[in-house]
């Protein structure tokens, strides 16, 4: 049985989308059948880092009840898999659907949490898919509350602002710890200084287990190149032996293991 | 009779209410399970996964006791959470999930 995996943040900018798209292609180069949903209605955008037609329909059509997810999905295997399975949803990103998707009432939310729970019978079971990447918004919204329910395994991306340390602290103790969610969590765009150095790297990840009891998974530092390129390539694709890459490969087996 | 109770002590307890301010049935949605007790949440997302089953397979998925799963989910039904069926000899739960054909039909009218 495969896993749906969430990859959240308490607060925005933190490399959610670039930790999905480059963990998807990971698990792509392994030979794994994946999808990478964008569950970001507020803010898509797969769709300008794939640069693809969208399918038939968008995400927000299949949590509309419009159309069943296959007709949703794109497949990119040709040119961003080397050995298995790579396959894209898209939100819409129309103004006027995202303002439509903000203004939902809980009747709908309700629907779409059931249509996101049942994607474990069609894309784990029925399509025999190994990982579903979710990629959410930011924050307690709705949508990403969804989408953290939906999964087996959430991720949670955090900077090292302290105002983001302490939302993502209350995130896991009142949310994910509630739905008993397996949990990991990635810190990103840590300065390269701190992870240098053993003592200080120690002294952080110290800190967030013990101070925080956080489920450190990875320390990431940040990468200026990687910035540098805008999110107009897919590294994992492009450049697999950055080091970046090289440190996302372990996240994607510790998930595997997990 | 003394499942009615337990469920009539469990909902005194948690002071759970059934209708919202205008008066309509609450929906099951994610801020509804955040606010249920743990034991309750647990059986409430595994119905939401499933749409419409019996304490059997609900039980099968929690890893709970059969009895256990069925004083839960009639304490949903109580609630006004999940409807309760019956179908021949066996119990359905089911989350009521209408207004998506309305919505489906809204989108398409767009297109």
């Amino acid at each position: 049985m495969g896993k749906i995996i969430a990859i959240h943040s308490y607060k925005g900018g933190t490399g959610k989308t670039l930790l999905s798209i480059n963990l998807a292609a990971l698990y792509a180069d392994r030979g794994k059948s994946v999808a990478l949903l964008d569950l970001d209605f507020r803010a898509p955008s797969l769709h300008a880092i794939f640069k693809m037609p969208h399918g038939e329909y968008w995400l927000n059509d299949y949590l509309n009840g419009v159309c069943e997810i296959r007709k949703v999905l794109v497949d990119l295997s040709q040119t961003h898999a080397k050995r298995g399975r790579f396959l894209v949803g898209l939100a819409n990103p129309s103004t006027e659907a995202i303002r439509e998707m903000t203004a939902k009432d809980r009747k709908w939310e309700m629907n779409a949490l059931g249509r996101l729970l049942s994607l474990k019978t069609s894309l784990l079971n029925d399509m025999q898919l190994d990982y579903v990447i979710f990629d959410t918004s930011p924050g307690l919204q709705y949508s990403s509350i969804n989408a953290i329910v939906s999964s087996d395994v959430a991720l949670v991306v955090s900077s090292t602002d302290i105002s983001d340390i302490k939302g993502t602290h209350r995130m896991i103790d009142e949310l994910y710890d509630l739905f008993e969610k397996k949990t990991g969590l990635i810190m990103n765009k840590v300065l390269t200084e701190v992870l240098a150095s053993k003592t200080e790297r120690a002294d952080l990840a110290k800190q967030l287990m013990n101070k925080y009891n956080f489920p450190l998974m990875e320390m990431i530092p940040c990468f200026c190149d990687v910035l540098r390129t805008g999110g107009t390539t897919i590294l994992a694709t492009e450049n697999p032996e950055h080091p970046f890459i090289k440190t996302l490969d372990r996240v994607a087996t510790s998930i595997e293991n997990l | 009779m003394n499942e009615t109770m337990e469920v009539m002590i469990e909902l005194s307890k948690h002071g759970q209410q059934a209708q919202t301010q205008d008066g309509l049935p609450d929906v099951l949605d994610v801020m509804t399970l955040l606010s249920l007790p743990d034991h309750l949440r647990k059986t409430a997302v595994t119905l939401c996964r499933l749409e419409q089953t019996t304490a059997d397979k609900v039980a099968e998925q929690t890893k709970r006791a059969r009895a256990v799963e069925s004083s839960y989910l009639n304490q949903l039904v109580l609630m006004g959470y999940v409807k309760k069926e019956r179908r021949g000899r066996k119990a359905y739960f089911l989350v009521e999930r209408g207004g998506e054909e309305k919505e489906a039909n809204k989108v398409w009218a767009r297109s």
